[in-house]
Parts: C-alpha cells; structure tokens; sequence
C-alpha cells in the first residue's frame, strides 16, 4: 500500500460552545485523489482550516507524512499545499511577486522552480502583471502555483470548482488526475457534488454533521448508488423484461416494485439501449421514467434515514 | 526548515511599499511642511509689522509685559496663572542672556515643528502606516497564505512589528530632515548651533531655572527627536495591537482618531481628574518637558510619562501576539 499522507483521527472542533465537528478519522495515501464530500454546513471547511493550521483542533490527531501538526507545526505544514475557499493573493503585487513572497517564507526555493511553476499552471504571458488585472481562472492557477512551489506531498483544496465554468472545470479536473498519477502528489479535495467527486476522485469520505459516515472506494460507492430507473410493463410480461434486463451489462440491479413497475439500477446513458433490448425481446414498454440518486439520498440512506433503495425523484438528469 | 526572520521583514516591507503607505506619509508631511512654514512666515511678518520693528528684543519685552498683564487680571484660573508664571521667568532669561528665542532658521523650525506635531499629527500619520497592518490580511483573505507556511505564527507577527518599527524610524527621521530641507528655502538653514535654554525643573507649579543649562540647538534636535521617537514606535505598538484585534481597517482607523483626539482634549482639560495621567494618549508631549512648560496633570514628569508609555506598549504587544497566536482564522 502507498504511503499514508495524511492521517486524521478522531478530529473534534467546538466553535463557541457549539460542536461542530465530532469525530473525524480518515487516512489519505501517496498518489491518490481523496473526495471529501458533505452538503453545505457539514463541516469540510472547517475540518480542512484545521488540517492546514488556519484553526487549532479540540481534541484529536492530524499526521502529515508521519508528523504531529500539534506538535511541529512547521515541519509539518512544509508538507502542504492547500487553497482554502477562494485563492487569496496579494492582489496589489504582480504573480511573480505573489510567488516569491511564498518563496522567502518557505525556504529552499529556487528562482529556476519559480519558472518551472508558472510554465506548469501556463501563466507566463501574464506572471508580471498586477494580481487585480487576473480573470478568476487565471487566479485560480497562480493559487495552485503558490500550493505547489514547495514540492509538497499532499495539495489539499475546498470546494475548488466553486466558480468556474465547466471548460474550467473539466480543466482543473484533468489537472488534478494528473498531479496524483504522474508526480504520485496526494490530493484532498472536499466538494457538496457528488458528480464531481465521481469524475475526480478515487477514494472518498463522507461527512455529515460533522461525522464521518463513510470510507472507501468511489467506484464501489456509485455502484451501490448507480441511477434507477423506473419501467412500466403490463403485468404479463414483467418477468420476462427483468431477466432481460438482467443480462444487460449497464444494469447493476433490477427488482419488481409493483404489479406493473420495475425498478432498475443503472447508468442513465444507457437506458436507450435497455430499452431497445427490451423492445427486440417482445416487451411492450409502455413508460420509463430515469431518477438520479442525489447526494441527499445518499445520506439519507447512509445514515437510515430513507428507504433501502434511496428515495425518489423524477425527471431525467441532464448530465 | 526555520525560515531567517530577514525573508520575512523582506516580504513585510515589499507589501508596505506596494500598499503605497510609506508614499502616502512622505507626501502627506511634503504637503503640509510648507503649509506649516507660510503660517510661520506670515505670523513672525505679522509680529514684526505689529512691532514695527525686525530687532526681537522689543518684540520679546512686549510678550513679558502682556502676560504680566494678564496675571494682574484677577479672574484668571489658579493652573493658568502658574503657568503664564513659569513663561515669563522663561523669556526673562532669554532676555537677560541675549538669546533670540524665535531665531528663524531651519533647524528652528523643526524644533517648533516637533513640539507642534508630537501629540497628535505624528502619531497620526503612524497610525496611517499601521492600521491594516494585520487588519488588511485578515480582510483580503491572505493571512491564510501567511500562516499556512513553514513559519511559526510568532514569527509572522514578529516580522510584522520589525517593519513597522524600520518605517516609523524612518518617518521621524524624514520628518526632521523634511522640515529642515523645505523650511530652509524660506527661513534659511543656519541655526544648528543656536544655544537652546532646557533643564527646566517644575516643583509645585513653581519654575525652578538653577538646573537651567544651555545646549547648542542641534543637540537640542536631537533630544526632541529622539523622544518624538520614542513616542511614534508607542503609538505604533498600539496601533499594531488594534490592527491585529480590529478586523476593518476604518473601524482601526476611527479607534486610534478618536483615542489620540481625546488625549489632546483630555491634556487641556484633566488638570482636576489626576488619574488620567495613566492614559498613553495624556503623555504623549515629551518635548514640553525640555522646553520647561507645566505638565497637563500635576506629578508628571519625564521619567513618569516614560514610564507610562513603556507599559502601554508592553501591555498592547502582549495583547497582540497572544491573540494572533490563538485565534482561528474563520472567514
Ligand atoms: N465562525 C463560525 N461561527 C459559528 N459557526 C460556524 C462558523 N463557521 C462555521 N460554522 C458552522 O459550522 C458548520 C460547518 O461549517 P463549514 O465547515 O463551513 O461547512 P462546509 O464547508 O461543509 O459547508 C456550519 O453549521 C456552520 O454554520
Ligand atoms: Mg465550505
């Protein structure tokens, strides 16, 4: 197994007298994209201001490559490259003034690393102008620049496509995938959509409430969670469309939900071609309605909330 | 992996300089220097044409005998007519060595401009330097860059009070060497060696001139300067402490006005309420003890304001650093 990056346990943080984090615990290893995924208020920034020392911890553990960020903080931090919420920059100095401050702080960085950055993240047409003149793409990249300088091990980020559009965000997405399969940099990404962790990451955890409710694989989490969709077929022929439906590679499950419903797990994209195998198979599909499992339901059926099979929403997902 | 402090007051001056802060002092004080020489030029016209005379001696026993004549009114307030007391015994001396006390000149000039600014538009133009010090990072976002790096938090705040410290040195100086440099054009540049009347001692409201001495005007300068500056770098701890415990800029700002205006009021008004003399914005006109006048509060004395100073600033910067150490940073 690779190496352990980052390791969080039993993370505790009370703003006020209010708790707002619980118990946190998750490990992130060399080379992978780790999702974190929660819906608004569920706590990611705040646990991410206390991986990055922007906040101190109640109670708990954070590790980065094997180091107490408790009790060697600057040891430990060196490690780090982080954006949280927006890429704050000095917006009164040019992008490479921005980078050379970061330089002088963290020490060892060379003016040849400074070019080798700004060729990476593709800013060097516009590296001396002023910060203020950057669009927010531009920006976000001089962000990523300034979270790589240092050669770190782990890039952690919050919410980062939180403003782009999706060229920039197919972008960032490839980025990202890259940084972890050639440079084998551990990335940290926390994110409210489940899509965008399905497109990006490897493995994920999900929070709730300041809780942990889940770990592991995004492949196996999607599997369980994969879009239904709905079939209406008279009653006679209901036995005969699950078994065809069945054999159908993009179906992960299928059940009978009433007389004349069935339900089927599956990827949306592919529910012409179910339908066409259900139609070559003499099935007089008489109506389809496609539901996208959201991240509400996920929870809901993740901490007991829903039903076993998610709860139900209409309409076909546009993707 | 321990980053040298020079880096960092390195970063810290580069983003002062690019804030435009020094700029804006430096010409604030090319601005108003001027201003201060033309009112200096027209009163000292003023007194002349009044006098009819350029010779100072006539102009000098003319100010003896007003203020003798407002002691002999009898409705004149028991602080004020101490201090119109110690004034006279003052300018008698000056008279009696031959010594032109309003002597025009550039280092002249500063002098005045030191005893005039002391109080109240040096330690403003330091709070101008020092307000968003740490406030503007905490409001721009970047503080989160700033303590996200391999330095220590202490080390950070520390960079922070270096650079603070450099400019508002170099602020002083820029003041004497501004306010010689642009009142000469007018007054002319001599005068260094200009013998200048100090050790004044004040018992009891009572003018005691055996410890008087005299000290050529530069030496004079230098003194004043060197408790101008004394004064700015407490304004200046001050001014980081609110800065770090402020979030706005203008709320610092509005602070740091409303607690140096209220000093000036306070010095004018507080003779009756003694216990004011422990605020460091009531101690701020050291010059005033060189130059002999009565001190706003009874029991005040040089070593007290220093003292008094000293203690603010040492409380304002543990104040500061616990709190920058501490707080979590939430946006
Ligand atoms: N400074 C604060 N004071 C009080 N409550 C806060 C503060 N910051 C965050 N919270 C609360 O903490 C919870 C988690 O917030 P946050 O970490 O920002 O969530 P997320 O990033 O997952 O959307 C929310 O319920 C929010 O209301
Ligand atoms: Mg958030």
């Amino acid at each position: 197994m690779a190496e352990t990056v980052l390791s969080v346990k039993g993370l505790q943080k009370a703003i006020g007298k209010k708790p707002i984090i619980h118990d946190i615990t998750f490990d992130v290893f060399a080379g992978e994209v780790f999702g974190f995924l929660g819906p608004n208020g569920a706590g990611k920034t705040t646990t991410i201001r206390m991986l990055v020392g922007l906040a101190k911890a109640d109670g708990g553990d954070i590790r980065i490559g094997g180091i107490s960020l408790q009790e060697q903080f600057p040891q430990a931090i060196a490690q780090v490259g982080c954006i949280v919420e927006n890429p704050e920059l000095y917006k009164f100095l040019t992008g490479r003034e921005n980078l050379e401050q970061f330089a002088r702080m963290s020490g060892g960085i060379t003016p040849e690393r400074i070019e080798e950055i700004v060729r990476f993240v593709d800013l060097e047409r516009a590296i001396d102008d002023k910060v203020k003149t950057y669009s927010l793409g531009m920006r976000q990249r001089l962000g990523i620049a300034q979270a790589l300088l240092h050669r770190p091990k782990i890039l952690i980020l919050d919410e980062p496509t939180n403003g782009l559009d999706p060229a920039g965000i197919r972008e960032l997405r490839q980025f990202i995938r890259k940084l972890a399969e050639e440079e084998g940099l551990a990335v940290f990404i926390s994110s409210h959509l489940l899509s965008e962790i399905e497109m990006m990451c490897d493995r994920v955890a999900i929070i709730s409430q300041g809780k942990v409710i889940s770990v592991g694989l995004v492949k196996e989490l999607m599997e369980q969670f994969a879009d239904q969709v709905d079939w209406t077929i008279p009653s006679s022929h209901i036995q005969k469309a699950e078994e065809i439906l069945r054999t159908l590679q993009a179906v992960t499950d299928v059940w009978v939900v009433s007389e004349e419903c069935l339900k089927s797990r599956m990827d949306i994209e592919k529910v012409s071609e179910a339908n066409q195998a259900l139609v070559n198979g003499g099935i007089p599909v008489m109506g389809i309605a496609t539901k996208t499992v959201t991240l509400e339901d996920l929870f809901l059926t993740l901490t007991g909330g829903g039903g076993s099979h998610g709860a139900e929403h209409s309409g076909a997902r546009t993707k | 992996m321990e980053q040298s402090i020079v880096g960092l007051v390195q970063n810290e001056t580069i983003k002062l300089l690019r804030r435009r802060r020094f700029l804006v002092v430096v010409l604030i004080l090319a601005i108003l220097i001027p201003i201060f020489t033309y009112a200096q030029y027209r009163s000292v016209v003023t007194a002349q044409e009044r006098m009819g005379t350029t010779d100072w001696r006539p102009l000098l026993t003319q100010q003896i005998v007003d203020m003798q004549n407002r002691l002999a009114s009898s409705r004149l307030p028991e602080e004020w007519r101490d201090l119109i007391k110690v004034r006279i015994a003052q300018q008698q001396y000056y008279l009696d060595h031959d010594i032109n006390p309003m002597a025009p000149g550039g280092p002249t000039f500063a002098r005045g401009f030191m005893d005039q600014a002391i109080s109240m538009f040096l330690p403003m133009i330091i709070v101008v330097l020092a307000v968003d010090l740490v406030s503007s990072e905490f409001s721009e976002g970047t503080v989160k860059l700033l303590l996200t790096r391999p330095v220590r938090r202490w080390k950070v705040l520390t960079s922070k009070y270096i650079t603070l410290l450099l400019f508002t040195s170099l602020t002083v100086l820029t003041t004497l060497i501004l306010a010689y440099l642009l009142s000469g054009v007018v007054f002319g540049y001599s005068g260094w060696d200009l013998p200048i009347l100090t050790g004044f001692e004040v018992s009891g409201g009572e003018l005691e001139t055996s410890g008087a001495f005299m000290l050529p005007q530069w030496q004079f300068l230098l003194m004043q300067y060197g408790l101008g500056w004394f004064v700015c770098l407490v304004v200046a701890t001050v001014t980081l402490m609110v800065s770090v415990l402020v979030r706005s800029a203008a709320a610092g700002m509005g602070i740091m006005m409303a607690a140096l205006i209220s000093g000036t009021i306070l010095t004018q008004m507080a003779s009756s309420w003694e216990s004011s003399k422990y605020l460091f914005v009531v101690n701020l006109q050291l010059t005033d003890y060189l130059n002999g006048t009565l001190p706003p509060i009874k029991g005040m004395t040089l070593p007290f304001s220093l003292t008094v100073l000293s203690v603010w600033a040492i409380a304002a910067l543990i104040i500061a650093y616990a709190t920058f150490i501490r707080r979590d940073v939430t946006s």
